[in-house]
């Protein structure tokens, strides 16, 4: 028997106590020995040794102490030489086997990229926490009216001063409008007129969030209030570097904003992006005219954010803030209705409507990640196999069981950490692509990077990788009985053990495989409903240019002269089929909610009218568009005539008021009769019908189209415009032409933005489509790993038992029957693992409910589909080893090694 | 303790040690007696601060210790330089003598 030469050093703090004494003692003899040779008796001798030593208990503690250390010292020099000797010797392996390395490497790779790329996007957009202080203190808070069942509308600046004046359990409580695209105002004065995106808050907003300027301050709360110093704009710092240069000596000076001069009292910490990335500048909400918005309670605009006092829980502060509205409700008549609020903790809003999609993802990137680790450890196994002849050397030569299942570990966490080093620089490209391919349509992107927590994980991941797929052949070696494995290695036999957990394997990556691909398939059907969906109009070649008219500088009606000039000068460019106006384009805005009365329909006392989005339009905009008129006509030129009322006087409105409806409204409040010649009661006015439109899906794509009004918008104006004009060729090409002619009339107008209705759609359908390319993807992903995982265990098997098959050839079994047992035995792996996964994706992708439209989540077809091609695939995986023992040569079972 | 012996001075143990086993591996006790022999008395070293020092420098990787059979045929420690040892004694060799130089160029008449 050879030394155990790993154990023998080891001393543990019994030994050293004995060593210790067997020292001192040893020293204490040998004085006493040569006192007594001296002549001293031996009573004496050891006394005056034990006296000679000093104080000996003292010298045995401090030795031991000291021993005990060396131990220590020892072990920790052991095991680190031990994990080098180990590193080199993996190393020397991996080296030795470059196929096997370089497959296992891209696999974890591809594992390990994918998690830590999803991750990164997850970890930015759900799991940060909100960059404010104590963000679990801040909520959400929406009017709710629980008659028409509207929980989440804006809140009213009125009702909102009240809130916060009323406040028991809130530190503050601010308010926001934020419109993208809609919100602006027009910068002059310095360069070209831009049109700057703006957020208009109240005083208590950034008291609320917490926020600090980066320089200059924040406005005082008597800058932020009607009849205040309240022309003052605080600067995003994204905009203050683009536009000005990081210039700090820009506090304190004055830009011209709508031609009135603001003062620049600070530039706001890069990370402030709230409520939106394209917040340009904040500016007082006090600053917003009555004739634009007036300050009324009916009037629901604001966004609403609060700050719970400290120690305060949601519920009490939900309790306060019911408190509130009924106190408002039983006083203001306006109010009635609106008797309660709802509040939500602000990450929650913030991320509400991608949370689910995303964890679904992170989900199903796992189980690629879980496909990787099984690939790799049955890729381990196969080599195990061949291996067991080197294991049971190490064995023999002394090593410890437990010390070759080290070894065995530490190869496989070298290849997953190398694996994973490469798998995360693919993640910081993947992730950058996945925000690409979002569109805009996430919210937080701007918080997506690669930080420690996101490599922290990408590190972790790669850990557990390395120990998942290495435990299972590192166990298997440390059972390897020394006798069978010297023998059977030397024969190229595979023991049954082996390829029983291989089979296992494989059953479990087709398992998983089928999950994958149907929450792919669901997704992809998913996504081809969606975009068959009747949109109720053409989005291609339309092109639309967004701006708005400044008011400031045309005095009374005069902005409808300028609105009525644009179009009918854009209408004169060569190139463009038709032209008119919206004032929301489907899927930028959902217009004004206002209360119509059908005709034929009466009130109750005290009850509220059916509301309906109201959209202002032009002349021609439905033609232009391609919507179709159910019934009846839109608007003509006639519609809006302007007339001056004296020579030279601005002119006004002077054609007939009318409305134009959806269908939806037509059916929902004129069943059966044609609503064209009906009425509409608006406030005190009743208008009549002229015509009933399509559907035109407006919200989103996904939720079925709302009774909607359309009213000319030069009966009743808005100065937010989007000209659409519809082009012979390709839009974005006549871009510059468009917006000359809108320049012709006035060189100062600033234009918000250019796009067209193909983008509108793409932009519409982005985060399904993200989520359909990376299911797919890792469904793709899943499938092919699934195959070659068969693929390795079969072939791996027909070329372990070549002699058999050779021997059953030669005794005449027809190739037909070989090739058949083979492709048996694949799709027999492949038929549980198919029945497992389908047991665990009808479980599973009942998370998938809320992203997926147009589909159940236990779709047959999907289901049927995926069987099918799973059971397909897989016998594709099967062939391929099974010709190749159909083919292997009799002759073989005669040869030897 | 003898009275004419000099006082160890604070680090001079530890040379002394790294000295004698320079010549030869021994064990706890030899060193006291061979230091003793070897300066005719003039030096004895304690028994406790002995012990204390081999093993201090054990972990200093100045020496390394094995168990050995002594003269009397009973298990000793031996004690053996190591090749950091060598170093340490040859670099507080110099420092000595630079230090006895000093000390005896201030003593001499000049």
């Amino acid at each position: 028997m050879m030394p155990r030469l790993f154990q023998f050093w080891r001393r543990s703090r019994d030994m050293i106590r004995r060593d210790v004494d067997a020292e001192l003692q040893f020293h204490i003899d040998t004085r006493t020995d040569a006192l007594v040779r001296e002549g001293a008796s031996p009573e004496d001798a050891r006394k005056r040794a034990l006296m000679d030593f000093g104080d000996i208990e003292d010298a045995r503690r401090y030795i031991r102490r000291v021993d005990n250390d060396i131990e220590h010292q020892r072990r920790r020099r052991d095991y680190v030489s031990e994990l080098r000797q180990d590193l080199a010797y993996g190393l020397r392996t991996l080296r030795r086997a470059p196929t096997f390395t370089l497959t296992a490497i891209l696999t974890i790779a591809l594992g390990v990229g994918a998690n830590t790329a999803i991750f990164s996007v997850v970890h930015g957009i759900v799991f940060k926490p909100l960059p404010f202080p104590q963000p679990q203190q801040l909520l959400r808070v929406w009017s709710a009216n629980p008659g028409s069942g509207s929980r989440q509308a804006p809140v009213s600046p009125v009702d909102l001063d009240d809130w916060r004046d009323q406040r028991t359990q809130f530190a503050d409580i601010g308010g926001w409008w934020f419109a993208d695209g809609g919100s602006g105002v027009d910068l002059t004065g310095s360069g070209d007129p831009q049109r700057l995106s703006v957020a208009f808050v109240t005083p208590g907003f950034f008291p609320t969030l917490g926020v600090r300027p980066m320089i200059g301050r924040l406005p005082r709360e008597d800058e932020m209030v009607r009849g205040g110093d309240d022309r003052v704009v605080v600067l995003s710092h994204g905009f203050w570097q683009r536009r000005f240069g990081s210039d700090s000596g820009l506090v304190s000076s004055t830009v011209t904003l709508n031609g009135q001069p603001y003062r620049v009292v600070g530039v706001m910490q890069p990370g402030m992006r709230f409520p939106s990335d394209r917040v340009e500048v904040w500016i007082p909400y006090s600053t917003i005219p009555d004739q634009s918005i007036p300050r009324i309670r009916p009037v629901r605009v604001l966004d609403v954010v609060a700050r719970m006092k400290e120690g305060v829980t949601l519920a009490q502060a939900s309790q306060d803030m019911s408190a509130i509205t009924r106190r408002l409700a039983a006083t203001y008549p306006e109010d009635t209705n609106w008797s309660e609020a709802t509040v939500m903790p602000l990450a929650d809003a913030v991320t509400g409507n991608v949370r689910r999609g995303l964890i679904a993802l992170l989900g199903a990137v796992g189980f690629v990640l879980l496909m990787a680790c099984v690939n790799v450890a049955s890729l381990l196994l196969a080599r195990s196999s061949i291996r067991e002849r080197e294991v049971a050397l190490r064995l023999a030569l002394g090593a410890t069981p437990g010390r070759v299942v080290r070894q065995m570990i530490t190869e496989s966490l070298l290849l997953s950490l190398i694996g994973g080093a490469v798998g995360v620089a693919a993640a910081a490209f993947g992730s950058r692509a996945l925000l690409v391919m979002a569109a805009g349509q996430l919210p937080r992107t701007s918080e997506v990077e690669l930080d420690a927590t996101v490599l922290l994980f990408a590190l972790i991941v790669s850990i557990v990788t390395g120990v998942l797929f290495g435990l299972a052949p590192a166990l298997r070696a440390r059972g390897t009985d020394l006798q069978t494995a010297l023998r059977e290695a030397g024969r190229g036999l595979v023991s049954g053990s082996g390829q029983r957990l291989r089979t296992g394997l494989v059953v479990v990556e087709v398992a998983l495989a089928v999950v994958l691909i149907v929450g792919a398939g669901l997704m992809t059907r998913s996504f081809i409903q969606l975009l068959r969906v009747d949109l109720g109009f053409r989005p291609e070649k339309l092109l639309a240019v967004n701006f708005t008219i400044n008011t400031s500088r045309r005095e009374g009606q005069a902005y409808r002269l300028f609105y009525r000039e644009v179009i009918d000068r854009v209408r004169t460019v060569p190139g463009l089929v038709s032209v008119g106006a919206v004032k929301h384009v489907p899927f930028r805005g959902n217009g004004e909610r206002m209360g119509f009365v059908p005709e034929g329909l009466t009130l109750g006392a005290g009850e509220q009218p059916p509301s309906a989005p109201l959209i202002h339009v032009s002349d021609g905009y439905f033609a232009t568009i391609g919507a179709r008129m159910t019934e009846g006509r839109e608007y003509n030129e006639q519609d809006g005539a302007l007339r001056a009322p004296t020579p030279g006087a601005v002119p006004v409105f002077s054609g007939t008021p009318s409305v134009i409806i959806n269908l939806a409204f037509a059916e929902r409040h004129f069943p059966g009769v044609s609503a064209v010649g009906k009425t509409l009661g608006l406030g005190s006015n009743r208008i009549p019908i002229i015509g009933v439109v399509g559907n035109i899906r407006q919200t989103t794509i996904e939720e079925p189209v709302q009774p909607t009004v359309y009213i000319n918008n030069l009966m009743n104006s808005r100065v937010q415009v989007t000209l659409v004009a519809r082009t012979q060729g390709e839009p974005l090409a006549m871009a510059v032409a468009v917006r000359d002619a809108i320049w012709s009339v006035d060189r100062e107008q600033t234009i918000t933005s250019i796009f067209t209705f193909d983008q509108l759609v793409s932009d519409a359908v982005a985060r399904p489509r993200l989520l359909t390319v990376l299911l797919g993807l890792f469904g793709t992903l899943g499938m092919l790993l699934g195959a070659v995982g068969l693929y390795g265990v079969l072939s791996y098997l027909v070329s372990s038992r070549q002699r058999e098959i050779g021997v059953r050839i030669a005794l005449g079994a027809p190739r037909g029957a070989v090739l058949a047992m083979v492709v048996r035995r694949g799709l027999l792996m492949a038929v549980i693992g198919t029945t497992i996964g389908l047991l665990a994706a009808f479980s599973l992708t009942r998370y998938l409910r809320d992203v997926l439209f147009g589909v159940e989540p236990t779709d047959p077809m999907t289901y049927g589909i995926v069987v099918v091609s799973m059971l397909a695939v897989a016998g594709l995986a099967s062939a391929v080893p099974a010709r190749r023992a159909a083919t292997v040569d009799p002759a073989i079972a005669f040869r030897s090694d | 303790m003898n009275r004419e012996s000099i006082d160890l001075l604070q680090g001079t143990l530890d040379v002394l040690i790294l000295k004698t086993l320079a010549w030869q591996p021994m064990h706890g006790y030899a060193v006291t007696r061979w230091v003793r022999e070897r300066t005719q008395g003039s030096i004895e070293i304690e028994d406790a601060p002995l012990y204390k020092a081999l093993h201090r420098l054990e972990r200093a990787g100045c020496v390394s210790a094995e168990w050995g059979l002594s003269e009397n045929n009973r298990r000793a420690r031996y004690y053996r330089l190591t090749a950091t040892g060598r170093r340490r004694l040859k670099a507080e060799e110099s420092e000595w003598r630079r230090y006895a130089a000093a000390v005896l160029r201030v003593l001499e008449p000049a």
